[in-house]
């Protein structure tokens, strides 16, 4: 047996995670470094995170946290990657 | 009982994701937005990913969700730390 959610709570988390987007999307388009951008990004991918999690909760099924998982781990990378290259661009 | 609390950790995660994009929007420094963003959306997932580990309540999802959260706080100050370092690096080039 599985608790039924109201729809008032889907439709407020997925406008809660909606505005966190476009909030992230503007610091992303006039970041003034291109550090700010990346963190964008980071935040972009656990906003995304979010999404999948609330979704798979909206339609009942439990395999969408793979995709959580493999979005936490490329985020990481490439957080970690795109600074590593800044580091060593000079 | 369950539903109320599911829905109050699914409120309150995707909250704390707001105000962390809002501290990204609002805050002038580097150094600021990150002391806003990874903090609080790391524990915006977390209350996340309990609700919905509590929604199914199977032994792989719990399994899965503590995986997701002991990962998301052992990559998100690393992911921090890198990125503040390059910019730390550069900002005391062009000082000097």
């Amino acid at each position: 047996m599985e608790a039924i959610i109201p729809e008032t709570v889907h439709y407020t988390a997925f406008a809660f995670l909606l505005i966190a987007l476009v909030l992230a999307f503007f610091r992303l388009m006039r970041g003034p470094t291109i550090h700010d951008r990346i963190v964008a990004m980071d935040l972009t991918a656990s906003i995304i995170m979010g999404f999948i999690l609330l979704y798979s909760v909206l339609i009942r099924k439990a395999f969408y946290f793979d995709i959580a998982i493999v979005i936490s781990l490329i985020s990481f990378m490439g957080t970690v990657a795109i600074s590593t290259y800044l580091r060593q661009k000079r | 009982m369950k539903e109320m609390l599911i829905s109050i950790l699914m409120l309150s995660g995707t909250l704390f994701i707001l105000i962390a994009a809002l501290g990204l929007i609002r805050f002038k420094d580097l150094y600021s937005r990150m002391h806003a963003t990874t903090k609080a959306t790391s524990f915006g997932l977390l209350l996340l990913v309990v609700g919905v580990a509590l929604f199914f309540f199977t032994g792989i999802v719990l399994l899965k969700a503590i995986l997701i959260v002991l990962f998301i706080y052992l990559t998100a100050p690393l992911a921090a730390h890198s990125i503040a370092r390059s910019f730390r690096n550069e900002d005391q080039e062009s000082r000097d």
